[in-house]
């Protein structure tokens, strides 16, 4: 059960050198199983470098990270991330992207067929399966990006402001469709935005990091009832919420 | 499509406009009563020379034998370029064992090794291949690894995150992000494989393009060296375009098409 433990960690870029920097200090967090967790916090502030360091492309400088009680060290397909930059490879069709990893572990040509149309689908890029990336817009690029991670079918998604090149439409349809993707698959989410609105609308928990070095500020449990609609977003709890949050960040 | 297909017109209309002037301004030159025709030959001793050395055989067996040396070379050097390259910009040991010296070999131009060759190996036909495929590994090399290096953070993560071993991220990752520096170095392998193969022949040949060039000089038969040097600037051409060709085809992927 994919349940992620992050005991007092602090990480300092350069550490040692004369312009070492850190970003984060004394992080201590639980994301329980199947929970859909959102971090905010203000831009430069760590959650980025918090993210990474899940997936495992790089160790924090002090404290560590679990996975189900096991140290997270290096990359794992248990753990797949949506990176804030456009990671879709250009020289892939959206199909291939949108296949990679089953590829990597040689799945049947019919596997991959099949794994394409669904996520496609999914992402709503049926049509353009065979097209390349520098063809589609930088939202259906995004989307490229979240279905690949989808199709590898890890247990941990971290996901690094996915929805913040969309749309207000594009951008609630995804979320709506995310959260429904989430409860058929119950995978423990690590969600990052700048977008309260979106953190309140997603999350079980919202951790706000304080400016650097990124502390636990505060953790948000968000009771509203699921499944969660639009509606819900102008409801006297949400606004609450809401206005407290947004004290909270220092504007 | 439209603009592409007018602009590639405009393109090929501009480039027939600028060649046929020089064409004609060597025309209007050559036909003026003071030119002397042993400086500069009208064309028309210039295609018969053509017809002379096509009719004797000569010209076709010097295409050959240069053409082989050049494909060679080609071949071998850039070939070992892809290999030490890719080892070198994507494994941090080699580097930093074999980056230096590259660094150190790089600046010493290709021609610098023919007499160490000549002594080395004599004046035959694997020391004139040696000399292309030198070249050709070094300016290739360079690219490679460039390439290599130059390969986003992004994408590696991407594919490493999706588990993707290190060899795997190498393969489906490393090399087609650094397809385009590639590309570009064996294009520029290719210019420094036609400059390297007439300096040996011009050195060390009794047959090629290069002796011919030579042996106009020799005899001071002008209108050979001038056919001669149209011939290499012909074939260089055509080959330049069968490389733009594959270059157009394994990048459709790319935004920058040319
Ligand atoms: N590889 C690195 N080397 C040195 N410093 C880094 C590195 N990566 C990030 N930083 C620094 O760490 C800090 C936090 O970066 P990070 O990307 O985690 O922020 P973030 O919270 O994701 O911000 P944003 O909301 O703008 O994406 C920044 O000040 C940044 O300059
Ligand atoms: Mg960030």
């Amino acid at each position: 059960m994919p349940e992620i433990k992050v005991n007092d960690l602090t990480h300092t870029f350069g550490k040692g050198s004369p312009n070492a920097l850190t970003v984060l200090e004394g992080i201590d967090l639980t994301f329980e199983t199947g929970s859909f967790n959102t971090i905010i916090g203000t831009s430069g502030c760590g959650k980025s470098t918090l993210l990474k360091m899940m997936a495992g492309l790089f160790d924090p400088s002090d404290g560590e990270m679990t996975l189900d009680g096991t140290v997270i060290k290096g990359t794992d397909r248990r753990r797949g991330m949506v990176f804030q930059q456009d990671a879709v490879f250009p020289w892939m069709t959206v199909a291939k992207n949108i296949s990679y990893g089953p590829r990597l572990r040689g799945a049947s040509k019919s596997d991959q067929r099949e794994i394409e149309t669904k996520w496609a689908k999914m992402v709503g890029l049926t049509g353009f399966e065979d097209r390349w990336p520098r063809e589609l817009s930088g939202g259906m690029r995004k989307r490229v990006d979240i279905g690949r991670v989808y199709a590898n079918d890890p247990d941990v998604l971290l996901m690094d402001e996915p929805f913040g090149a969309l749309d207000a439409q594009t951008k609630e349809r995804m979320q709506s469709d995310l959260l429904e993707t989430w409860s058929t698959t119950k995978k423990t989410v690590v969600f990052v935005t700048h977008d309260i609105e979106e953190a309140i609308f997603l999350s079980d928990n919202i951790i706000v990091l304080s400016s650097r070095p990124g502390r636990v500020h505060h953790i948000e449990k968000v009771t509203l009832p699921r499944p969660r609609s639009n509606e819900m977003r102008l409801t006297e709890e949400f606004l609450e919420i809401k206005r407290r949050l947004w004290g909270m960040l220092d504007h | 499509m439209k603009v592409v297909d007018i602009l590639s017109s405009r393109r090929l209309q501009l480039g027939v406009l600028s060649i046929a002037a020089v064409f004609l301004v060597y025309m209007w030159i050559t036909n003026q009563p003071d030119n002397n025709p042993a400086l500069l030959p009208p064309i028309s001793d210039i295609v018969a020379s053509f017809f002379t050395n096509l009719n004797s055989g000569n010209l076709l067996s010097a295409l050959g034998a240069s053409l082989f040396r050049i494909t060679m070379g080609f071949f071998i050097g850039t070939t070992l370029a892809l290999i030490v390259g890719c080892m070198v910009g994507w494994y941090k040991t080699i580097e930093y064992l074999v980056d230096p010296l590259i660094e150190a070999v790089r600046p010493i131009p290709p021609l610098a090794y023919i007499p160490i060759i000549i002594i080395w190996f004599g004046i035959d036909e694997f020391s004139r291949v040696l000399i292309i495929t030198i070249a050709c590994f070094m300016v290739c090399v360079v690219n490679v690894i460039a390439g290599m290096k130059n390969v986003p953070q992004v994408y590696v993560d991407a594919a490493s995150t999706m588990g993707a071993s290190r060899f795997q991220v190498f393969r489906t990752v490393a090399i087609p992000a650094a397809t385009p520096f590639i590309i570009t170095g064996y294009r520029i392998a290719l210019g420094a494989a036609w400059t390297t193969l007439v300096a040996s022949e011009l050195l060390a040949a009794q047959n090629g393009l290069g002796f011919l060039l030579q042996e106009g000089r020799r005899y001071f038969a002008t209108d050979q060296v001038m056919m001669v040097i149209v011939i290499i600037g012909g074939c260089a051409f055509i080959m330049d375009r069968i490389f733009r060709r594959i270059q157009a085809y394994l990048m459709q992927w790319s935004e920058a098409r040319e």
